[in-house]
């Protein structure tokens, strides 16, 4: 029973040791961030990335937009004269990791910027550990609602704000006249934080413009099995499917049941996937990919200088064609043009600068069109669009006045054809 | 008929812990191997995946009867279930690594002809590759029992499932009957894998999720069941489907669980599992 | 004779304090805040399964109610953000065990096989409802009131309070395993049809076991949402961590007292510092199971006993040959617990 007493009083000289490391820690000031470089010396980038685990391939994407991006930039001499190096560290998809990756790349590692990992799940832990250090955290992928409502002022996300994406697409639905419109629609989504609030936006507008409702449910995001469920989808025989889903393999599983029960929507949109360019169409074949509808800011067709530019880059480099690029290589790629205007504006590395930059109302030009920040750190300015797959092109199609839409396939031909 | 891919699946896993009390955690990543495989053939060398699985049957059988010398094989002792799941945890994360290294990690599905195709019955459709995957496993799973029941073979494997050491005694050579099993239920995963990959997108990842279908199939059937883990396989797909359908997929996973949960409080070993008797 | 091993756990809990302080830089502090909450998670299981001979692979679900535990209470009751969350770690742990109390006498009608089974079954259950009811945020989680402290000392806090848990833990072991009641369960261990013969009931033994074991596991969750600020239904409900603590045991010595501790201390720390280090995920991934691979097959008993057995053997050697001489091996045998 000594042995309890020996420890007890360890334990007490233990806290006590804590009270006054605390005490000092709150006189000490944090210098992690060095806001000055050393002339000559390079600039170094901290990203955690989930280059293994469930968000693999889009972590493998993303890593390719922002060295594509570093690259350009250490092209033209580096961002202010300093050449720019990114230090990568891999999260394994996982929120814990995330938070001591970050840690490291900014204590250890030194790093005098942060770009944010990829989906909302992990830009919010990141975001809250960064903040401790006054960096900002600029990201390409995390714009799911809850993001932004936890009130942080460091995070800043250069992608559209999920809850209206497929607002176009409701918006030329409820264009076309009553006799070719769709009668009935089928809503199926993952209980996704970055799916069900733009499946759930739209509903009232469809059920308002007469477009009857004849399936809705959720499924869990953890689902494997989806052929149930699209077979029900499938029975129900609606003119439009709403697909609420965040990878490839979702959207082929249901495609591919879809066509082995014989079922073909008029239309078909699915809020993540098709815009995953040679991915999707691996996954599901070049004839089936004909119709199938994805709302999004960017595709590898863009008008935009910027993006023409970036696309080339990526065609040498990775070989493919514009339409095969991956949305997430933009999302990157975005991240390190809005990050390297305010280090521009501010004229160095001083976090505390950019962050009041950032929420400074300022317009900056990315791959993805104009970015403008709101106090929440959610890009306002970027109009939502809606893609299409026809032929083995990937063009837009929404809004219906934008000068660069086609007109959209409709009806979405049937399978294979 | 989904049912059926996961039944052959777990036969093999089923198969290895009747006859080594070996768990293979390595199972999963072991069908995502030879959905690799498959693919491998299929993109580079043209090879149709039916015709693929003359290839890549055997070699997963090898790829079995190495990982077993190798590291398996290595242990003794009452704790052995338990180290097996260790060493095969190890196996799996090293196959996982070199995967993603060799394929990348973007999602592929295996594509063929007849992929996507389907036939009607009155107002019924069969999806070919689903219909395929069904003979195909049906045909595996009789081959097989055939092995099991008909060969002499077959006699020291279920002898050795009985009961090991008397097994010994009457002279059948356990460790070499234990690496053959375990290549034969390692062997079945390519076929498994290659119908998987054709109806699944899938990357290496994707064996998180089917290692944990497939341990709940085989515990549900009776641990070193072959019979119950087809009916529990077939059993789980329909339970899930059934609940997905008529209530909602967001409980059809979890009704699957509790469905389990009781099974096994009723009849705790399992559905057709031998009641464990007491030795000794 | 005790005061020398004694001495080596102060010795432990000495360096284990100082390591904060010495080494200031926030990413060791957390890597060793993880660290030690695998310690205490796995300290905690093995006083039930490594003791008992029931491996369980749940105890994500008293970790995930002491997370959502902790969440809940400081969002409903709109508490600030500081150390009176602290607080709530023990009403988190209290929580897992009113948890664990239904779900062992549940899944404690049924021998060890099934046992295992059920309790990854009763895992899904509760990681499937998390995720899917309103109350519980759904997948996209819960997040605390979000604590503003500096980067430069945030995780030293968080630190002590998980050594705290350790030295708890490791003292509630070491207790158990003198007591009758420690017995008890070595007993079911090793027959339980004997000890249930020899009047120990081993139902009500099983159940107060694994309910005190769940305590720890659910205070460990409940400091990981508070250190976290922000929750999610399949990382606090996650079946990485049943096999992470299961894989730390094994690997440090089952039913030891050290073993989980150990084990812990160095897979945790390994496994994040190889990720740190290997920007490459896959690389990690084939070093990381290799490692794995090599330790187990060299050491199948765990470390710990690995290492005994090594010391027994040259004080067995060294009394062999100093026959009268030295009467200190006879301490250093005694001193090792038997497993």
């Amino acid at each position: 029973m000594n042995t309890k007493r020996k420890l007890f009083q360890t334990l007490s000289v233990t806290s006590v040791a804590t009270a006054s490391l605390l005490g000092a820690a709150f006189t000490t000031i944090s210098g992690a961030s060095s806001s000055t470089l050393a002339k000559g010396a390079p600039v170094k980038i901290g990203i955690s990335l989930s280059l293994s685990g469930d968000f693999s391939a889009d972590g493998q994407a993303f890593k390719q937009g922002y060295q594509l991006w570093a690259n350009s930039v250490n092209a033209h001499g580096g961002l202010l004269g300093h050449k720019v190096v990114l230090d990568i560290v891999s999260d394994a998809s996982d929120p814990t990791q995330v938070v001591t990756n970050y840690q490291k790349l900014i204590s250890t590692d030194h790093v005098n910027l942060t770009f944010g990992p990829f989906s909302s799940l992990l830009s919010l832990p990141s975001a809250k550990a960064v903040s401790r250090y006054g960096y900002a955290l600029v990201e390409g992928a995390g714009g799911a609602p809850s993001v932004f409502q936890a009130g942080l002022n460091n995070i800043f996300d250069v992608s559209l704000p999920v809850a209206n994406d497929l607002v176009p697409f409701s918006k030329w639905v409820t264009s076309l006249p009553m006799s070719s419109r769709p009668k009935t629609v089928a809503y199926v989504t993952s209980n996704d934080p970055f799916t069900e609030p733009q499946v759930t936006t739209i509903e009232p507008t469809l059920t308002k413009a007469g477009i009857k409702s004849v399936y809705n449910k959720v499924f869990p995001a953890e689902v494997t099995d989806f052929t149930p469920i699209a077979d029900a989808v499938a029975a129900a025989k609606p003119d439009a499917v709403v697909l609420g889903s965040v990878d490839v393999p979702t959207v082929s599983a249901f495609m591919q049941a879809f066509e082995q029960s014989g079922f073909s929507p008029k239309v078909f949109i699915a809020t993540g996937g098709p815009d995953q360019g040679s991915t999707f169409i691996q996954a599901v074949g070049a004839k089936n990919a004909d119709g199938m509808m994805v709302p999004n800011a960017w595709y590898g067709g863009s008008a935009n200088p910027l993006s023409k530019t970036m696309v080339a880059a990526y065609v040498k480099k990775y070989g493919g064609t514009p339409a095969g690029v991956s949305s997430d290589v933009a999302e990157a790629f975005s991240v390190g043009e809005v990050v390297a205007q305010a280090v521009k504006a501010t004229g160095g590395f001083d976090n505390a600068k950019i962050i009041a930059y950032l929420h400074g109302k300022h317009t900056m030009q990315s791959v993805q069109g104009p970015v403008t920040f709101n106090k929440l750190g959610m890009n306002i300015t970027p109009t939502a669009f809606t893609f299409q797959w026809q032929g083995a092109k990937f063009v837009q199609v929404n809004p219906v006045n934008d000068p660069n839409s086609v007109k959209v396939l409709y009806p979405k031909p049937a399978w294979g054809k | 008929m989904t049912g059926s891919v996961y039944a052959l699946m777990a036969t093999g896993l089923t198969l290895i812990f009747g006859v080594m009390d070996i768990i293979n955690l390595a199972q999963g990543i072991l069908v995502i191997l030879g959905a690799y495989l498959s693919y491998a053939l299929a993109v580079h060398l043209h090879i149709d995946l039916f015709v693929g699985l003359l290839i890549t049957i055997p070699t997963m059988f090898i790829v079995g009867i190495v990982i077993e010398r190798a590291f398996i094989g290595r242990l003794k002792g009452p704790e052995k279930t338990a180290m097996s799941i260790l060493v095969t945890y190890a196996v799996s994360l090293l196959i996982e690594g070199a995967l993603n290294i060799i394929f990348s990690t973007n999602d592929v599905q295996l594509q063929a002809w007849y992929v996507n195709k389907s036939f009607a019955i009155g107002s019924v459709h069969f999806g070919y590759i689903y219909v395929a995957g069904f003979i195909l496993a049906v045909g595996l799973l009789s081959s097989l029992y055939f092995m099991l029941y008909r060969t002499r073979f077959g006699v020291s494997i279920r002898a050795s499932l009985a009961d090991q050491t008397s097994a010994a005694l009457v002279g059948i050579d356990v460790r070499r009957v234990s690496t053959i099993c375990f290549g034969i239920g390692v062997a079945v995963t390519a076929a498994g894998g290659m119908i998987y990959g054709a109806t699944n997108s899938f990357n290496a990842s994707t064996s998180y999720d089917l290692i944990s279908r497939l341990l709940t199939i085989i515990v549900l059937g009776g641990m070193g069941s072959l019979g119950g883990a087809m009916l529990a396989g077939v059993g789980m797909v329909f339970v899930g489907d059934m609940v997905g359908v008529v209530w909602s997929p967001i409980w059809s996973s979890m009704s699957y669980f509790i469905v389990l949960t009781i099974v096994l409080l009723v009849r705790p070993q399992g559905l057709f599992g031998k009641p464990v008797v007491r030795v000794a | 004779m005790l005061q020398k091993k004694n001495l080596w756990w102060l010795v432990a809990v000495a360096a284990f304090a100082a390591f904060p302080l010495l080494i200031t830089n926030p990413t060791y502090t957390s890597i060793g805040f993880f660290t030690l909450i695998y310690m205490a998670c796995a300290s905690s299981w093995n006083m039930f399964s490594g003791y008992s001979g029931y491996i369980a692979l749940g105890s994500a679900v008293f970790y995930g109610t002491g997370a959502y535990a902790m969440s809940l209470i400081s969002i409903h009751a709109n508490m600030a953000p500081g150390a009176a969350m602290f607080w709530l770690v023990p009403v988190g742990g209290v929580v897992a065990m009113l948890i664990a109390l239904p779900f062992g006498w549940i899944a404690l009608r049924v021998r060890r096989h099934t046992f295992v089974v059920i309790t990854i079954a009763v895992f899904f259950i509760f990681q499937l409802g998390a995720s899917n009811f309103s109350f519980t945020g759904g997948t996209s989680g819960l997040a605390l009131p979000f604590i503003t402290w500096d980067a430069s000392y945030y995780f030293v806090p968080f630190y002590f309070v998980a050594l705290g848990i350790v030295i708890f833990i490791a003292i509630l072991s070491a207790a158990v395993r003198r007591s009758r009641f420690g017995l008890q369960l070595l007993a079911i261990r090793d027959d339980e049809d004997r000890a249930l013969g020899l009047g120990v009931k081993v139902t009500s033994v099983k159940i107060v076991g694994f309910t005190l074991s769940a305590f720890t596991v659910g205070m460990c969750g409940a400091l990981y949402a508070m250190e976290q600020g922000q929750i999610y239904p399949q990382f606090v409900f996650t079946p990485v961590f049943d096999v992470s603590i299961a894989l730390m045991t094994f690997l440090g010595g089952l039913g030891t007292l050290t073993g989980p501790l150990l084990g812990a201390l160095i897979l945790e720390s390994s496994q994040q510092w190889l990720t740190i280090s290997f920007s490459n995920g896959s690389l990690y991934l084939i070093l990381f199971g290799a490692l794995f691979l090599i330790v187990i097959l060299f050491m199948p008993q765990g470390i710990v006993v690995y290492v005994r057995d090594r010391v027994n053997k040259k004080a067995d050697l060294a009394r062999v040959a100093s026959a009268a001489t030295s009467p200190g091996s006879d301490a250093v045998l005694s001193g090792s617990t038997p497993s």
